[in-house]
């Protein structure tokens, strides 16, 4: 049944049931007055007698019709409030979820299976650019591998001249370049699938923390950068160690390559509560407010002006991200142009394990 | 010293096959899973490098067949996904060691070399030595004539690593597996900065140089230039 004919049938009863009682207490007011007419011969008058009717029951018959209207809007409007409510749910990730339907073949039903054929084929673009952006990166691993082999192979020929042997160096070096954007893409679109599974033990992050400050010192030492542990508190994590250690290294990488010369960098790792909160601050030009929202998107490079020196893949950021979102956790970040870039990575602490 | 290499990828599998023959390995090659199985069951190889993606049967289940019928031949697998699960699934498989797609060619010969050699046996020896540099792993000291050098926990490790394959390219990709557990590129030029710092604490002041830089393949150790 159409909204439109259950709305006329409802309204029908509503203004019929008013109607009986205006009709049931006019008629009542009526035999009460012929009774009384009767017994005393005072006629009261019109006026009063109208006046009488409209308060004791037009009054309550406005009311109960705009009640009933009230109710009745509510109820055909519920089933709209209702897929409003699931439809602000949708997201890339909840595209497989189809909106909810009532079955009755009204208007609301009909635009919910619109809507879910609409999410339907938003499901199916999501999917084919993640397949595709899957089967690229594999695809283009053949080629990457054939143009490496043939060129070392190229490289071992003592007869090079030199300028070519430099050529096939710079080429080498763009191709590992290249194979680093093809690991990262790869990873990412096996992580939107699915496909990473990660190996989670106990693991001791302020460990992990402390190997990487050992390769920092080292790092940011040809730029003059100082690189500072303030704080280190031993801390258990649930973690995969490998993504854990490449999600510390992508953050020192930025931390290293944005800052300035004789710089600094400030790294502490605290228990708040029953999280682990590992803080990385640099000094350096600093990511401005209109782009800081957009650091963790894929291949996003900052200000053309200054990210275009810097050597990197663009996905660092991107897959620190996914690291920290499979481990539960999350990771902020925040700048004040020309002094500080504080990011903040949070953790769920695991127990210290006995012995 | 044998190898078989299967790979279907009709370039790859010859430039890899040159690369072996010229590092002094006899080579065999095939393109698919049942030759690979054939090939293996009736030559003894000493080490097989084993492609994942082939045609009928798969690199995995080709090194299933050849565990289960207690055939021990080291396998060094091949993939161009380099994702984590296959690299576990192929180590738990039975693979000796695993590389991914795109490799360094120098990486595939020293990994293959050192397949050849774990069935050999290493080098138990405690005291390591390349020319009058020596490494001492138990007290984890290193001298030089009558130098010792102070080294971090990395450095240390970085340097063992160097000197037990001492005379052989160690490419970027295994020094970052050996000495960082990593199975990434960080792209960070971090390898470059530690030998580096390794060689002006070592090599500066001395004579031989011993750290010598294989531009575009990796590094290694050895006394002559």
């Amino acid at each position: 049944m159409t909204i439109r004919r259950r709305l006329t049938i409802w309204y029908g009863v509503v203004l019929a049931v008013s109607l009986l009682l205006i009709s049931w207490a006019t008629y009542e007011e009526f035999a009460e007055q012929s009774e009384r007419g009767r017994e005393t011969e005072v006629e009261e008058s019109a006026l009063a007698e109208a006046s009488e009717i409209i308060f004791h029951v037009g009054l309550p018959a406005i009311i109960l019709g705009t009640a009933g209207g009230w109710w009745l809007t509510r109820r055909a409007l519920k089933p709209l409030s209702e897929l409003t409510k699931a439809a602000k749910g949708i997201n890339e990730r909840t595209l497989d979820r189809p909106l909810p339907r009532s079955g009755n073949g009204d208007e609301l039903d009909e635009l919910a299976g619109v809507l879910n054929a609409m999410q339907a084929r938003l499901h199916d673009s999501f999917n084919r650019i993640r397949e595709f952006t899957l089967h690229a990166s594999h695809e283009l691993k053949t080629p990457l591998t054939v143009m490496h082999g043939e060129l070392e192979t190229a490289l071992r020929d003592n007869n090079l001249p030199p300028t070519d042997r430099d050529r096939i160096l710079s080429q080498l070096d763009e191709l590992r370049r290249l194979s680093k954007i093809v690991d990262g893409l790869t990873l990412l679109t096996h992580a939107d699938s699915g496909y990473v599974k990660l190996k989670k033990e106990a693991l001791r992050l302020d460990q992990l923390v402390r190997d990487l400050h050992e390769d920092m010192v080292i790092l940011a030492e040809p730029t003059g950068v100082q690189v500072q542990l303030t704080a280190c508190d031993e801390l258990m994590v649930m973690g995969d160690a490998h993504r854990l250690r490449q999600l510390l290294l992508n953050l020192a990488d930025n931390a290293v390559k944005y800052n300035e010369t004789g710089g600094s960098i400030s790294m502490s790792l605290c228990r708040t509560g029953d999280e682990a909160q590992f803080i990385m601050a640099n000094t350096g030009p600093g990511i401005s407010p209109e782009i800081l929202p957009r650091v963790f998107d894929r291949f996003f490079r900052g200000d053309p002006a200054h990210g275009a020196n810097v050597e990197g893949c663009g996905l660092g950021l991107s897959i620190a991200r996914w690291i920290a979102g499979a481990h539960d956790g999350t990771i902020e970040i925040e700048s004040t142009p020309s002094k500080l870039t504080t990011v903040t990575l949070r953790l769920p602490a695991a127990e210290p394990v006995a012995g | 010293m044998r190898v078989l290499v299967v790979e279907d990828e009709k370039k790859t599998a010859s430039f890899i096959r040159k690369a072996l023959q010229d590092a002094g390995f006899a080579v065999d090659a095939c393109h698919n899973g049942n030759d690979a199985l054939a090939a293996a069951c009736a030559t003894p190889f000493d080490a097989i490098v084993l492609d994942i993606m082939l045609p009928g049967r798969d690199g995995l289940s080709v090194l299933r067949h050849l565990r289960e019928t207690k055939n021990a031949t080291p396998v060094l697998l091949l993939s161009a996904r380099g994702e984590v699960d296959e690299r576990v699934e192929g180590l738990n498989t039975g693979a000796d060691d695993y590389l991914a797609k795109p490799f360094a060619l120098v990486e595939l010969v020293a990994r293959v070399r050192a397949l050849g050699r774990r069935g050999a046996g290493e080098s138990k020896s405690t005291v390591l030595r390349v020319a009058d540099l020596t490494l001492d792993t138990i007290t984890r000291q290193a001298k030089r004539g009558q130098t010792t050098f102070e080294l971090t926990a990395r450095e240390y490790r970085l340097l063992e690593f160097l000197m037990r394959s001492a005379g052989r390219i160690c490419g970027r990709m295994a020094i970052l597996e050996k000495v960082w557990d990593y199975d990434f590129d960080p792209g960070s030029n971090l390898v470059d900065v530690y030998i580096k710092r390794l060689r002006e604490k070592i090599d500066a002041g001395f004579e031989p140089k011993l750290f010598h830089t294989v531009r575009g393949m990796g590094y290694l150790m050895k006394e002559a230039p």
